[in-house]
């Protein structure tokens, strides 16, 4: 195929920047759901005929290559009944979905009755009619407690509304006029991305978009391509354990690099859980694009091209490839987030063994994306279901030449954003005790990983004296943002309930305004996974993981860690154990008494210690 | 100026970022304009010379003009440059404990990706967040709670305020202090027994409470502005102050007003006490100075754009009125405070024009030359291709002539930098190459603009688009027609745009009062919530020496959907007091509008509807510069054609030798058919094929398209 | 001239795996280095502050660099679970 002139290509690529950008803006729109409109938990994207992925916005980057397997499974199941003003759906997680609440809207855009391109979206809907409200169901043991779930289904024909099917749909979902937006929204956007691309082609011409969708796609493999022969050769492993109940999982992986492919190998992870946790293979192939983008891909289109030198080695029957009927409607809290980060360490390993890209290398940030998830009455008397959404507050990874920002979100999705403290108490009926960045969470090194945030609520004018929520807590016995280059891991997650309610009955004097879990009264039980009431004067008291630290603790500038003291980051304590940094009494570093502490670290750690006393 | 005992000339002066401006308005009289180099931090400085340059140009002198002036308007960069320059006081903040870092914390990563660009959004790990104003060091928080009713939980503890203030100001030094507690817009109380204890702890202390400053809901967003405005309060009433003092000292006696961000003026003393409103108070000005050419035209819809060295602004202007920004920041810090929305990108004169190593694709922007080195043809030692550069390359300008011959251009150099960067890696000629990206340049500047039309429900084809700055009236024949705009005018007072908008300003008092009300409800409680409202500002215009018959009130109510985020600010239209049939128009409004802005079906009514804001926007009306109309002579242009020569024409898609004329030499009435050139004192004005452009009896030059050149 | 291998380790001259900070050689370029290294391996527990106390029975591995106690790299095990190994072709 000749190519467009580079001058048409350049303009073509904008336009098509810009017709995410606008159905983006439709989809936000017409929800109106706080989920879409302050989390970000949405996507649109762009394929060309064959389903391949053309162009991905910022959103959930999982989802980019999820959305292409969507479009290519329609087309498989739809062939020769592809029409032009079609919307299809499919939320299977064994065809292509994450889980059953992430619903896939796909629609083809023809032009001049040929098929020229297609369109995708993806919200995570209100509700799915799962055992609990909101789609996570940690009770479930099998898909088919998880909610409605589709392999693919024409929901819009020729532009007409299938009704039927729709109304089958709401009728098995809790709110189904919610559901009914999130849909009709998703359709809104599927209708904008359709008319901009079809006048971009109208402007310039199918053949000229044709050759400038093909450059793009073929520019991005040649980058991509161009990027991994820049960086060695090599095999880099990682490892991430987390925790459901009683049990225990792996997540392995081992990255080689061989001119310029890469290949992922998950051999030797977990079977496959009976809880929900478990990746179905394309949310593993997401998982580890998630992170692939970002970090390789930064200055380069996300499309097919950067998916051409890539493949993926998941064991069927594992926890990064289960087998259907396995329970999977927490993967995107769950063993995606473990993918996440082992591909973060792998390629960041990778990265740090390059002279030019060791500057792009990262420790993990936010590496358990706990998720809390409430549902109840809120003191409006309105049904109120949702996520907290310091789920997006996240804490980044160390990096080699800054710390982790604190509180600062995470990779797969770069425009994450929480709540204010006000929003939620005005949908939730709860009341917050306190909620800041946690000290000593950061995982220490030269650069330390950001802090985490720590919050405690408890309920507030509750109509029905209380709210449940979910838990789907890991890396609460361990650590899974790991350190880099000889940094530690942040500091695994915690999740309690305080018992205020029975030390009220023993006759304790309760403090209802404690700042801090050491000032609560009630007993306080550690919890990570399943649905609790929040009632009465009880507190859950929630704190998320620190982001992993790089480089050696002890060759961290003492002024930082002095700075860090001062602001509450780290501890005095940690300063001088693990820092090696020693503050006078004005919180001014002590020079001598610093380097000293440090010398003594290094005996130690050579197992001089007898020698230097 | 002729008698200079009458004291009747209104004088605007708008600091810029590079020059300050000044209109000089004489009843009866032509525009005056003066224009001087801005000098921070020294601002009033360039503001005094900008007035004495205008001074000259009346033949008259700064105290002449001064004491026969009747009012004084301004806008100043004052505060964005103390945000800019890190400049401020030394701040301290107090907050409701348990929740000292929301400042810190920015509500996660929205602190960390607010502001950037596309890309830098998809390299996070490059990505950082502002150095806060605020340390943690200085933050302390005090035991008190208020519900989201805003009912006390706790009340707050006086003894450890005191600790906390002293703390702050003793042992941290501390000269401002911003005070911000939870859901204090619903109970100022807490806040409010804080400035009462630092009154009498700190004397003198700065102190600015969100209670006060930014009474709204969402407590990230309503600490970083009472954060802003303790940051750069004491430098913005010092300026003011100064200024004052400097005019007077000049002879002048009258008042000094304001502008705000959100488009009207302020009293100096009022002004002094929110230095947050005055941040983009330019923009502001602008779009309200494109609003009123727009009315003196007829034209009720306008896209503002403005396109200068290094970005390009565009502001929408819908049935007279604008659209405030919803996520507004400053120097990549959220704040909240009305403001007219004024979308910026990258794209200027000085957008560096640059091929991608890789894959060779070319591309102008965001990087910018700036003023120095500025365009390779400046010959200042710039080596990077320049939009400017691409602009001499297709024939636009006239190297030999360039702002009325001030500068000369080096075409050469020009021409051979850009066959050495761009053109031959290409495999172009120069000419093939610059015609190219000039095209880039207006495809991005068009999908912008369709952007943010799109994103306000709008379609472009109902607006007439403004075209100010140096480099939008050489692009803007192109974009103008895709986006298929009523036609173009390029103002007569494009180069003081702003200072022409401070001139065409009220006085403008914003107040809001938040509060939940469902849908339906007594329209005793709205009244209720309205009546103090405008009682407050009905004595505070009539302070400031307004009669009632120069006072406008209008007031709306915010509504939204029951599960749904999404708030639109609905106008009441109804007489006052509000009775049951005003209501259900009102919620009917607001059903339009929502449906209007979100589209059809995106309205979920199942849920209710509540009422969360209660606005009231005060005027105080000024009087009117009138424009005089000049007389429309017949329409033969040939007169002030000066030349020919080739210039790019989309159309043709190549250069075609066309006219070039000399703005100077033009008389209202006449029409030029392009293709052709029209060289200004500041600009240069490209039509394109089958666009007509006339001088209007204003001297703006108004640009239609010819039938066929216009779809619909 | 050596050439660098990770944030830490470098392959020298003589085609070895060294410290980036003092030279200390652990072994041949391609092999894993590891076992060359000065090993703490410790709970996790008690390896930070405050909020590593909840930690179970996971490990800290440290390797440092036997010649000059530079940390060079860290991984969290479980007890009895091998190294990760990362091999760099040069």
């Amino acid at each position: 195929m000749s190519a467009v002139d580079p001058i048409t290509f350049s303009i073509i690529r904008h336009r098509l920047y810009r017709v995410i950008d606008e159905a983006v803006i439709t989809l936000k729109h017409v929800s109106g759901s706080a989920i879409t409109n302050e989390g970000h938990d949405l996507m649109v994207s762009l394929y060309r005929a064959d389903g391949s992925l053309l162009m991905g916005g910022v959103g959930f980057l999982h989802h980019l290559t999820s959305a292409a397997e969507a479009c290519k499974a329609i087309i498989r199941r739809f062939e020769g009944r592809i029409n032009e003003g079609d919307v299809f759906l499919t939320n299977c997680p064994y065809t292509a979905a994450l889980h059953t609440s992430d619903v896939y809207l796909v629609a083809p855009i023809h032009y001049e009755g040929k098929l020229v391109a297609w369109s995708a979206c993806f919200v995570h809907v209100y509700d799915i009619g799962a055992m609990v409200p909101g789609g996570f169901s940690p009770d479930s043991r099998d898909i088919f407690t998880e909610g409605f779930s589709s392999p693919g289904l024409k929901l819009v024909d020729r532009g007409e509304m299938n009704t039927d099917i729709m109304d089958t749909l709401l009728n098995m979902v809790r709110a189904p006029e919610m559901v009914a937006l999130d849909l009709s929204s998703m359709i809104a956007a599927n209708n904008v991305a359709r008319e901009r691309m079809v006048a971009l082609v109208e402007k310039y011409g199918p053949v000229s978009v044709d050759q400038a969708c093909q450059s793009l796609v073929d520019q991005s493999e040649q980058s991509f391509r161009d990027r991994l022969c820049e960086l060695p050769d090599g095999r880099w492993e990682s490892r991430q354990y987390f925790d459901i109940e009683d049990e225990t999982y792996r997540v392995l992986l081992a990255m080689t690099k061989n001119k310029d492919t890469l290949t992922f190998d998950f051999t030797g992870s977990s079977e496959q859980s009976k809880y929900g946790i478990n990746c179905a293979y394309w949310a593993s192939w997401g998982g580890f694009f998630a992170p692939l983008f970002p970090l390789l891909c930064y200055d380069i289109t996300w499309n097919d091209g950067v998916l051409r030198p890539i493949s993926m080695i998941a064991p069927e029957g594992t926890i990064v490839n289960c087998t259907r009927p396995a329970p999977i409607s927490l993967a995107t809290v769950g063993a995606i987030q473990s993918v996440n980060n082992a591909a973060c360490i792998c390629i960041s390993k990778m990265l740090s063994a390059s002279e030019k890209y060791a500057k792009e290398a990262t420790a993990v940030w936010h590496g358990s994306h706990f998720a809390i998830f409430m549902f109840g009455q809120n003191q409006k008397n309105q049904e109120a279901i949702g996520i907290m959404t310091e789920t997006f507050g996240g804490a980044g990874g160390g990096r080699s030449f800054a710390d982790g920002v604190d509180v600062g979100g995470e990779i797969p999705n770069p425009i994450g954003r929480m709540a204010n403290v006000e929003t939620t108490e005005s949908h939730f009926p709860v009341r917050y005790l306190f909620r800041r960045a946690t000290s000593d969470s950061g995982g220490a090194g030269k650069y330390r990983g950001g802090t985490s945030l720590e919050y405690a609520i408890q309920q507030h004018d509750s109509p029905d004296g209380g709210i449940h929520y979910v838990v789907s807590g890991k890396g609460t016995k361990f650590s899974m943002s790991d350190g880099l280059g000889g940094g530690h891991p942040g500091a695994p997650c915690n999740f309690r309930w305080v018992h205020n309610n029975e030390a009220a009955l023993e006759g304790k004097n309760i403090n209802p305004f404690a700042n801090s879990a050491e000032e609560m009264t009630g007993e306080q039980e550690s919890i990570s996974w399943g649905v609790f009431p929040l009632m009465d004067r009880d507190v859950l008291y929630v704190r998320s993981d620190g982001g992993g630290g790089y480089g050696d603790p002890i060759e961290r500038d003492p002024a930082n860690t002095a700075r860090d003291v001062r602001e509450g980051a780290v501890s005095e304590m940690v300063a001088r154990r693990i820092y090696g940094v020693v503050l006078d009494d004005s919180g001014a570093v002590d020079e001598t008494a610093s380097e000293e502490a440090r010398a003594v670290i290094r005996n130690e750690r050579l197992g001089r210690v007898e020698a230097a006393k | 100026m002729g008698n200079s005992a009458k004291t009747t000339c209104v004088v605007a002066t708008d600091v810029g970022g590079t020059c300050t401006d000044t209109i000089v308005f004489v009843p009866g009289e032509p525009l005056y304009l003066g224009k001087a180099l801005s000098t921070p931090p020294n601002f009033a400085e360039g503001v005094i010379n900008s007035i004495c340059s205008a001074a000259d140009s009346m033949n008259s002198s700064l105290a002449n003009l001064l004491s026969s002036t009747s009012l004084f308007v301004h806008g100043s960069t004052v505060v964005d440059n103390t945000l800019l320059t890190r400049e401020g006081a030394c701040t301290g903040l107090i907050t409701t404990e348990g929740f000292e870092d929301t400042l810190l914390i920015t509500r996660g990563a929205y602190g960390r990706w607010g502001g950037l660009s596309e890309d830098g959004i998809k390299h996070p790990v490059a990505t950082e967040r502002a150095v806060p104003l605020v340390p943690g060091e200085r933050i302390q928080g005090v035991p008190e709670r208020v519900d989201y009713k805003g009912a006390a939980l706790r009340e707050i503890d006086l003894d450890a305020t005191e600790e906390a203030v002293r703390y702050l100001i003793e042992e941290k030094g501390v000269e401002a202090l911003a005070v911000c507690f939870l859901w204090s817009f619903y109970n100022p109380g807490h806040e409010q027994a804080v400035r009462q204890v630092i009154e009498r702890v700190a004397p003198g202390t700065y102190v600015s409470l969100s209670s006060d400053i930014a009474p709204v809901p969402g407590e990230y967003e309503r600490t970083s502005t009472t954060v802003i405005n303790a940051y750069a309060g004491n430098i913005a009433a010092d300026y003011l102050n100064n200024l004052q003092e400097l005019l007077t000292g000049e002879g002048y006696d009258g008042p000094l007003l304001v502008m705000q961000g959100y488009g009207g003026l302020l009293p100096a003393n009022e002004a002094a006490g929110r230095a947050v409103g005055m941040i983009e108070c330019g923009p502001a000005a602008g779009v309200i100075g494109s609003r009123f050419l727009g009315q003196t035209m007829g034209d009720k819809d306008v896209i503002a754009a403005d396109m200068g060295g290094t970005t390009f602004k565009v502001g929408v202007i819908q049935g007279g009125e604008f659209d405030y920004a919803r996520e507004p920041m400053v120097d990549r810090f959220h704040y909240v405070a009305p403001k007219i929305e004024v979308v910026s990108i990258g794209a200027g004169g000085g957008s560096i024009v640059s091929l991608d190593p890789r894959s060779n694709v070319p591309s102008v922007g965001p990087r910018s030359a700036g003023a120095r080195p500025g365009p390779i043809c400046y010959g200042q030692g710039g080596e990077e291709p320049t939009l400017t550069d691409v602009m001499i390359l297709v024939g636009y300008m006239n190297p030999e002539n360039f702002l009325g011959g001030s500068i000369k251009l080096d075409f050469e150099r020009t021409r051979a930098i850009f066959r050495e960067k761009i053109a031959a890696p290409l495999g172009l000629d120069v000419e093939e190459a610059a015609m190219g990206i000039y095209r880039i340049a207006a495809a991005q500047i068009t999908d912008l603009i369709h952007e943010i039309t799109v994103e306000r429900g709008l379609d472009p084809r109902d607006f007439v688009l403004h075209a100010f700055g140096g480099s939008c009236p050489l692009v803007c024949g192109i974009f103008g027609a895709e986006l298929n705009v009523k036609r173009i005018v390029i103002p007569y007072t494009a180069s003081v745009n702003c200072a022409f908008g401070l001139v065409s300003a009220d006085i403008v008092h914003e107040y809001t009062v938040t509060k939940t009300l469902a849908v339906p409800s007594h329209v005793e409680e709205i009244n209720a919530i309205f009546d103090p409202m405008i009682e407050q500002a009905c004595t505070q215009l009539s302070e400031e020496g307004f009669d009632e018959a120069c006072t406008a009130y209008d007031w709306s109510i915010d509504f939204r959907y029951g599960r749904q985020v999404h708030e639109v600010t609905t106008p009441v239209r109804a007489e006052r007091p509000l009775n049951e049939a005003g209501l259900q128009a009102l919620i009917d409004d607001f059903e339009a509008l929502y449906e209007r802005k979100y589209g059809k079906g995106s309205a979920y009514r199942a849920a209710g509807m509540e009422m969360t804001m209660f606005r009231l926007t005060a005027r105080g009306l000024m009087k009117r510069p009138e424009l005089d109309k000049l007389v429309l002579g017949d329409t033969n242009a040939s007169g002030a054609r000066i030349g020919r020569r080739p210039i790019f024409v989309e159309a043709a898609g190549e250069l075609v030798e066309s006219d070039i004329y000399d703005f100077e030499l033009l008389q209202p009435g006449n029409e030029i058919i392009g293709p052709a050139v029209i060289h200004t004192p500041i600009t240069t004005i490209v039509l394109q094929d089958k666009q007509t452009g006339h001088l209007d009896e204003y001297r703006n030059m108004v640009i239609e398209f010819d039938c066929g050149g216009r779809k619909k | 001239m050596n050439v660098r291998i990770s944030a830490s380790l470098v392959v020298n001259d003589m085609g070895q795996i060294a410290c980036m900070d003092c030279g200390h050689e652990f072994g041949p370029q391609g092999k894993p280095w590891k076992e060359a290294a000065q090993i703490d391996e410790a709970p996790l527990k008690g390896s930070g502050g405050h909020p590593y106390s909840n930690a179970s029975n996971i490990l800290l591995r440290r390797f440092y660099c036997p010649g000059c106690a530079k940390l060079i790299d860290t991984e969290t095990a479980l007890h009895g679970d091998p190294f990760l190994n990362d091999i760099v072709k040069l």
